[in-house]
């Protein structure tokens, strides 16, 4: 047989091996960077994670600029509630201390849904000591009301019991319990 | 677990945890494991030949490793098509994690494409060879490098060829394994998914394989050799149909082990399994699975491994019962992969899959991919030939 | 500014918008309040922090603040969900019915009406990441583009992953998915980028109620930290798939998976 042809099997055998250990160069070559620092993964990963523009600005960047319902808001009931949840977030609203666009308001019917959401008796999961429920219409015809109220009618939306608490004072309700 | 102990309460709801509702490995991961199936059990029937010296398989041998290599060439199709960015399918090979059992991918299927093809070059060296002589230009360029540019066709060197094909058909044995025991270990070692995860998964899949393969094979050498004209060597059938047998019934076994101990158990989500295989599932697993695509093709082998049949019957039976396994484990595969994923992480519910006609996971996608290894098979067939000629002087 | 261009300013609008151009209300960037001390203004250790998050299932009613709040946080598309909330009902016959329409993002406004027996309790679950100590997702990861961060955050890196999907398959609470618009694996991070900046999660800050508790274990008076060094139940979800949990319940029922 050949010598000749042993020698070129033995030197596609050869050329395998270096194809392979370039191979694993080329790796160690196109490894990013940051890979391993930590662990086996891009550490720079952590940092871009980091890096996320913020979008709620909490209530706290809502007060700078609103100290009026700041004021009222913060004696509330609903001091718990973040403006961004019912407005909109900050990013939408300001960006480098300018406003880029106006946050919604709702109004009307709009305002009752969003107070049934967390104030309807419906849902039975609502325990007493965590939050007041009241079930519609019956609460309107509770407080002698027109049943076509909106919510923000009698209840002032950033401190709900501020008119209520108010009225009462006035015409000098007094009430067993209260 | 304390959510409830009959799978009446547990299905009153049907509550999929809302991230759920969607199946994220659709039908192509359902192809990839068939593909890989396929060759694995092609190379079976090519091992059986070229290193345990079945002399019976010699008429399928070379075609069974030209079959192989046409399904290989495409196993990283469905992959790509599946992946959210394809254009980083390099990640895989640069920071493969050595946690992941999908991670093995680029690796194991290097290596096994770089075996597989080197059997066949030197399988069919003296076909090469006396194609270089036969050819100018770019053409004879080609086979020149197919055939280490050596035209040595002496008895030593054929020898030499016979060793070396013996060895890489040893090691590729353990390849081709790894080839498609991985995969069923990527289903078996989530542990988040009860269908899934269970250590008989990988046996599952592997078995399961073979026998595609095998059927595969027989199939194609019938289907073939007739549009041909050609004769059919029965005993070659014959021994395939064993080896299919016993794959076969190991296959169905596991997978009748797998639910069996699962509902004599008791243990953990079983109600989920249950729920889902009785349930959303009735149909492609009892009634196609099991009962059309198993046991009748069971009965069937029995029948031709205790009876004495006549050839041409025992033929034709041989493709019916191929092309009912084929099925078999195409929707066994669809079984565990969709299936798996319509049962929610909640044990609450189930969701429901819907296949698309054009996505790019579509049934038009699926026909595509699974056309193609054909194509290259018919394009091998101008360089290697699937038979050797009457004399049968040729094959190695 | 001189005075000829600050009158040319007031009176060019009206008086109110422009008073708002000319003073600068908010002024410079986002000022941000210190929320969990210790980070803001200063080096972050990353090696030496360790975070907790509690859930107070009894405190929770449904509001779906922190739904609507994690949404506009990340603009996560649509039927995709970082966190949501899962309402309870729990029947006399001991049959439990589960749902959560659209993961809780409009809130709970009706009842169920298709529960044809008494009801004997409910309850909401607001659901997020775990942030397992020993994460399945991190450990099927075939590229190494989800990671457990030294400060014990499981990240996902946008930038390698390649969208496999294996991650949303092996995280047993369900709270991975896959982007349809980035084509990237994705899921709750407990507010990262917040939290590098000392601010609560988005979701924690919008909780009327205090469901939701965030605070750091190194600092003592922490409210999570007096409430997993104190003698209450806690418990975490899927305890027997062994991932080791960051995130507590308070008060869950047997009944929530």
């Amino acid at each position: 047989m050949d010598f000749n042809y042993r020698m070129r099997l033995l030197t596609v055998l050869i050329s395998m091996g270096v194809l392979a250990g370039g191979g694993l160069v080329l790796k160690k070559v196109l490894l990013p960077d940051s890979f391993g620092v930590y662990g086996p993964y891009r550490a720079d990963a952590i940092a871009e994670a980091a890096l996320i523009p913020i979008r709620h600005g909490t209530n706290t960047s809502c007060f700078k600029c609103h100290p009026h319902e700041a004021k009222i808001h913060k004696k509330g009931r609903h001091q718990t509630i973040s403006c961004e949840f019912c407005h909109g977030t900050y990013a939408d609203h300001v960006t480098d201390g300018k406003k880029i666009g106006t946050l919604p308001v709702k109004k009307e019917k709009e305002i009752t849904t969003l107070c049934l959401r967390c104030h309807n008796t419906e849902i039975k999961a609502r325990h007493e000591e965590v939050i007041k429920t009241v079930a519609m219409p019956n609460h309107l015809k509770d407080q002698r009301v027109k049943i076509t109220h909106n919510c923000n009618q009698c209840h002032q939306v950033h401190a709900p019991l501020q008119y209520i608490i108010r009225a009462k004072q006035i015409t000098g309700l007094m009430e067993a319990g209260s | 677990m304390d959510a409830g102990h009959s799978s009446a309460a547990m299905l009153v709801s049907n509550y999929v945890f809302p991230n759920d509702l969607h199946v994220h490995w659709s039908m192509m991961i359902v192809l990839y494991p068939y593909i890989t199936g396929l060759v694995d059990g092609a190379f079976i029937i090519a091992a059986l030949y070229y290193l345990f010296d079945v002399k019976s398989l010699r008429p399928v041998a070379r075609f069974s490793l030209l079959f192989a290599l046409a399904f290989l060439a495409i196993a990283t199709l469905p992959l790509l098509l599946h992946l959210g960015r394809p254009e980083r399918n390099f990640n895989m090979l640069l920071t493969p994690s050595p946690s992941s059992a999908m991670a093995g991918f680029g690796y194991i299927y290097a290596v096994s494409m770089g075996v597989l093809v080197f059997i066949v070059l030197f399988v069919y060296r003296e076909d090469l060879v006396e194609l270089r002589t036969n050819s100018k230009g770019l053409l004879q360029l080609l086979y020149r490098a197919l055939t280490f540019d050596s035209i040595d066709l002496s008895k030593e060197a054929q020898a030499l060829d016979r060793k070396i094909i013996r060895f890489l058909v040893g090691i590729g044995i353990p390849i081709a394994v790894v080839l498609h025991g991985y995969v069923g270990f990527i289903f078996g070692g989530v542990k988040a998914n009860p269908t899934w995860s269970t250590p008989l998964m990988p046996v599952i899949f592997l078995f399961s394989a073979c026998v595609s393969g095998i059927s595969a094979v027989i199939l194609a050498y019938i289907l073939i050799r007739k549009a041909k004209g050609r004769s059919i060597d029965h005993g070659c059938i014959k021994t395939c149909i064993q080896t299919l047998t016993l794959f076969f019934i190991m296959a169905f076994t596991f997978e009748m082990l797998e639910v069996f101990s699962h509902s004599y158990l008791k243990s953990g989500y079983h109600h989920m399994v249950e729920g889902l295989l009785n349930g959303p599932l009735a149909n492609s697993f009892w009634l196609w699975q099991v009962k059309i695509c198993s046991v009748i093709p069971l009965f069937v082998l029995g029948v031709m491994g205790i009876f004495k049949i006549k050839k041409r019957l025992y033929n034709f039976t041989a493709a019916i019962v191929s092309a009912i396994l084929l099925l078999q484990v195409l929707i066994m595969r669809w079984n565990v992969v969709i299936g798996g994923q319509l049962m929610s992480k909640s044990a609450r519910g189930y969701t429901e899959f819907h296949p698309q006609w054009f996505d790019k996971e579509g049934i038009l996608a699926v026909i595509i991919v699974m056309a193609i290894p054909f194509i290259i098979l018919f394009v091998l067939s101008r360089i290697f030939p699937f038979w050797e000629t009457d004399t049968e002087s040729k094959v190695k | 500014m001189n005075r000829r261009s600050f009158v040319k300013k007031v009176l060019n609008g009206s008086i109110a918008g422009s008073l708002l151009l000319v003073w600068p209300m908010g002024g410079g960037s986002l000022e941000i309040p210190v929320q969990i001390p210790g980070i803001k203004g200063r080096d972050y250790d990353i090696l030496n922090q360790e975070f907790a998050f509690i859930v107070d299932v009894t405190r929770c009613i449904g509001c779906g603040s922190c739904c609507v709040a994690d949404k506009r946080e990340y603009n996560v598309p649509d039927g995709n969900y970082r966190t949501w909330v899962e309402r309870y009902v729990k029947g006399f016959s001991d049959k439990i019915y589960v749902d959560s329409p659209h993961g809780g993002l409009d809130g709970y406004q009706h009842p169920r009406t298709d529960i044809d027996e008494e009801i004997r309790d409910t309850f909401f679950v607001p659901k997020l990441c775990n942030m397992c100590k020993e994460a399945p997702c991190v450990q099927v990861c075939p590229v190494g583009a989800t990671f457990i961060s030294p400060d014990g955050f499981v990240l996902v890196d946008e930038k390698r992953c390649v969208g496999c999907a294996y991650c949303i398959q092996a995280c047993p609470y369900s709270v991975r998915f896959l982007n349809p618009v980035t084509k990237v694996a994705e899921k709750c991070t407990w507010c990262y980028h917040r939290v590098r900046e000392g601010l609560l999660p988005a979701c924690v800050e919008v909780c009327p109620t205090g469901a939701r508790k965030f605070g750091s274990m190194k600092d003592e008076t922490s409210e999570v930290y007096k409430i997993l060094k104190g003698p209450g139940v806690l418990t975490v979800l899927k305890k027997e798939m062994g991932t080791f949990p960051a995130l507590y319940y308070k008060g869950a029922r047997r009944e929530v998976i």
